[in-house]
């Protein structure tokens, strides 16, 4: 209800934006919704997108309900990236083996990345927020000096033709599959992002680790008192965290489609979906099953807005319409955290 | 703002005859709850009038409806015999009503003065403010350094600077909700003495909300009565007694044990300090007492920030099924000795042994795993978690009690959080409901349930009762007694008096971070605990 509103008024407020600047409203809208599901082929690149959207969320849930702030799942996703594809090679062995090794070297590299900030975080006391943020620019760098030598990244001449900056693209048999499905086309990760939501819905509601976790989160000096070390369990909260956006590198490294550099690790290979996706767990409130729709909501926007582009529509206007489109989705949940909150204030003092 | 306060004060000044404020059938409901039902107060310049009532009477509420900080759902409000609706905090300021809150609203990294001004539009004059913090001081006896650090203050003192935030705004109604339950005997009396002051010299209306009989009893000039959102009775001062008093509000009678504590009077005769029926359960308990003691503190010392010792060599032992009462004026240690049992703090020397064995203090639940179970002083703070439900609150020290192979049945967890809600009559919808959706009282059964639940050896009850209603009080009282006849030691940590002369055996006496005296029970009286804990007899 409150995000029927809200996308309405998005809705409004850009067709009035559109028109004023001279374009065509309803071609926008059309070519939005052709984009993202409609037209052929379409929706099975909205769920290419929606995986790795998928899985930077739920890194991200679990490092929230620990009640710490990972906002540099752009970093974690890029580093997750080379490690995979520098290990990929590196190894090399037989083809679906391979994608396995592939993706395992992603979640590590993106663990370890965030690790580091983990690290200062419960060794020298650097806020997390701050940390993981600013080793984004740090894993960007490094994956651009990585890119730069072969030993480390480049591709070998005879591969990279007259590209600079660009890795050897993954051989046939090591991506992975994307089966047709009623005409569309999609990596099969996006059936292990989804598995893997559930599996962390439930971990995090039934396990007795994922209690504690919670437990941290919600009041870190209760649960010192109860025997969970902050330290501990921050710090793996926010490995997985990063396991999970490496992860999410690794799979559009091999799970090609929509604009993620053609099975090649690429400068700016990242393409926001790191930080798209920590905005769709701020949509779904941080909670894992929600994530699944809100994954599938952002990666529509992004397709759709591939298409917007073709309308003639300045693309600026179709810019700035795309953000009013994510505010529509954001000002719910934050209008719904505000409520819950003063209600419960509420209700504490009141029952003081 | 202020002249139109003065404005305010001086057009209604005509005598105290005339009705302040006029509460008009005010009703409010939260979801299925009546928090006040029809309730009708008037308000009358120079008197001070005590609202008493159990936790969830709805005096609270009734307070914010006149302070802005909840809209009612029907009834009205007349300020000086003229109709006005109250929206939010800032109306009710500039209609002149001011509160005191229970939890302080004051920001511990500021000073007083800055603390006093904020909140304030415009420029700050911090000369300015600090001259009108002295004069507010001295002028009502309310002595406070201007620039001192509020974290650094007592509870006793930070309340002064509420008082006198509350006072800068010059109000003609002040409402004061539970003052003193964070203050030490002489501090309520120096607070009701500037009270006295305020209304007898400035004709200014005072409201004192409270559950503590005596306090009422001293300090107001009439008494209006609350029981589940109603008011049951109002009568003038002179023409009320305790046990009237307490049975209006209760609603029924309250055992004679325990009313004494829980209405904190301060008359307690000598004889009636015997030890009683409990103490001879309590004698064959202590004939089986080990020779090793349940807990040993020995020559304990935990530096704070800036290196001033919070704890300053503190020793200290307990035996099975004694209750050793640690006395002392707030902010003298006992929230640290309280943390340092509870994991939370590590040591800077000395050791803490349990049942023989030495237990690595700070390290996460170090003390819970060796049988120290702790209701700490303040529940929000490491006692519950108020976004998690009843059933997860009471099983977060053990949670693999309702777990196999790492995963929690959920049916499991359902029936032993039932069986526990059931024994300790915790009044909630279930065991899925969020720990806030419950009183203070719930809450804090919901604390005892779990840390007995664990069978401990040792018991920390720090402040057990603060803000407790009388049902309350006396089920956490019986409970504690009936713990230590069970062979639990029990350290009870209390700035009450009453409490600590009521249930312990032996009770040590804590002064800047140190013990400075040990007394029996016999030898402890209000006096000679007194003078310990201000230092007067070290």
């Amino acid at each position: 209800m409150l995000y029927a509103l809200s996308v309405a008024v998005a809705l409004a407020l850009s067709s009035v934006i559109v028109e004023a600047t001279g374009g065509d409203w309803w071609p926008v809208v059309e070519a939005l919704v052709d984009g993202s599901i409609k037209a052929p082929g379409r929706w099975g690149e909205t769920l290419g997108v929606a995986a790795p959207l998928l899985l930077v969320a739920l890194g991200t849930v679990i490092s929230a309900k620990a009640g710490l702030i990972n906002i540099g799942q752009e970093g974690q996703l890029l580093v997750g990236a080379a490690v995979a594809v520098y290990f990929s090679f590196l190894i090399g062995g037989p083809g679906p083996l391979n994608v396995v090794v592939l993706l395992l070297f992603g979640a590590l590299g993106g663990a370890v990345w965030a690790s580091l900030a983990g690290l200062l975080r419960f060794w020298r006391g650097v806020p997390e927020v701050l940390s993981t943020l600013l080793l984004v620019f740090v894993a960007t760098q490094a994956v651009g000096y990585g890119l730069k030598w072969q030993w480390l990244l480049l591709a070998d001449e005879a591969s990279r033709g007259n590209r600079n900056l660009v890795s050897e693209q993954l051989a046939t048999d090591n991506r992975i599959p994307r089966p047709d499905v009623f005409g569309n086309e999609f990596p099969v990760t996006a059936y292990v992002a989804l598995a893997l939501a559930l599996a962390v819905a439930y971990v995090l509601a039934r396990t007795v680790w994922g209690f504690r976790l919670r437990m941290l989160g919600h009041n870190p000096r209760a649960a010192q008192r109860s025997g969970v070390s902050s330290t501990t369990y921050g710090a793996t909260a926010l490995a997985i965290g990063g396991a999970f956006a490496g992860l999410a590198g690794a799979a559009m490294l091999a799970g090609g489609g929509f604009s993620f550099g053609n099975y090649r690790l690429v400068p700016g290979f990242s393409d926001n979906i790191g930080w798209t996706g920590l905005l769709v767990a701020l949509m779904a409130r941080e909670r894992a099953l929600p994530a699944v729709v809100a994954a599938f909501v952002f990666a529509g926007l992004r397709t759709g807005a591939g298409f917007v582009n073709s309308t003639g529509v300045e693309s600026r206007i179709t810019d700035v319409v795309q953000g009013l489109l994510v505010l529509a989705l954001l000002v719910p949940p934050a209008v719904i955290f505000l409520r819950d909150r003063r209600r419960a204030r509420a209700a504490a003092t009141e029952r003081v | 703002m202020i002249d139109a306060t003065t404005q305010l004060a001086g057009a209604g000044g005509s005598g105290p005859s005339v009705p302040v404020v006029e509460l008009i059938g005010i009703t409010k409901r939260f979801g299925g709850i009546v928090a006040c039902d029809q309730v009708d107060l008037t308000l009358y310049r120079s008197r001070i009038h005590g609202i008493l009532g159990e936790n969830g009477a709805g005096k609270s509420t009734l307070m914010k409806v006149l302070i802005g900080l909840v809209l009612p759902d029907a009834g009205s409000i007349r300020i000086d015999g003229r109709p006005c609706t109250i929206h939010d905090p800032l109306a009710a300021a500039e209609l002149g009503i001011a509160m005191v809150h229970q939890h302080f609203s004051l920001v511990d990294q500021l000073t007083v003065w800055e603390n006093v001004a904020l909140g304030e539009a415009g420029r700050l004059k911090s000369a300015g403010v600090r001259d009108r913090v002295a004069a507010i001081s001295r002028q009502y006896g309310l002595e406070v350094d201007p620039d001192a650090q509020v974290g650094s203050l007592t509870a006793g003192l930070r309340q002064r600077v509420e008082i006198i935030k509350c006072l800068r705004r010059d109000p003609h109604i002040l409402v004061f909700d539970e003052p003193t339950s964070v203050l030490t005997p002489e501090e309520s009396e120096q607070l009701f003495d500037t009270l006295r002051e305020v209304v007898a010299a400035e004709e200014r209306a005072v409201v004192l909300v409270s559950h503590k009989l005596d306090e009422v009893l001293h300090a107001t000039d009439e008494i209006t009565i609350m029981r589940q959102g109603r008011i049951v009775d109002r009568r003038p001062t002179q023409e009320a007694d305790v046990r009237s008093l307490a049975r209006a509000m209760v609603g029924r009678e309250v055992s004679l044990r325990s009313e004494r504590a829980a209405f904190g009077l301060a008359e307690i005769e000598e004889a009636d300090r015997e030890p009683d029926g409990g103490g001879e359960d309590r004698q064959s308990a202590e004939t089986t007492k080990s020779d090793e003691p349940a807990l040993r503190i020995e020559g304990v010392m935990v530096k704070g920030r800036g290196g001033a010792r919070l704890l300053d060599d503190i020793s200290l032992d307990l035996g099975a099924g004694e209750i050793v009462g640690v006395a002392g004026v707030e902010g003298n240690g006992q929230r640290t000795l309280g943390d340092l049992l509870s994991s939370l703090v590590p040591l800077d020397a000395g050791r803490v042994v349990v049942n023989g064995e030495g237990v690595s203090t700070g390290s996460p639940g170090a003390m819970a795993k060796a049988g120290v179970a702790v209701i700490p002083e303040d529940r929000h703070d490491s006692g519950v978690v108020l976004d998690m439900t009843v059933a997860e609150n009471l099983l977060m020290v053990d949670p693999h009690r309702a777990a196999r192979h790492g995963v929690m049945d959920k049916r499991t967890v359902t029936g032993i959080a039932q069986q526990m809600i059931d024994e300790f009559d915790i009044g909630c919808s279930g065991p899925d409901a969020p720990l806030w959706s419950l009183s203070g009282g719930n809450q804090q059964r919901v604390v005892l349930a779990r840390e007995l639940a664990a069978e401990p050896d040792v018991l920390v009850a720090a402040q057990p009762t603060r803000g407790l209603d009388v049902g309350a009080i006396e089920y956490m009282t019986d409970r504690l007694r009936q713990t230590a006849i069970g062979g639990v030691a029990v350290l009870l940590i209390s700035s009450e008096l009453e409490e600590i002369l009521e249930l312990a055996d032996r009770i040590v006496v804590m002064s800047r971070g140190r013990v400075v005296g040990e007394l029996s029970r016999a030898e402890a009286t209000l006096e000679t605990l007194g003078l310990l804990m201000g230092g007067s007899a070290a």
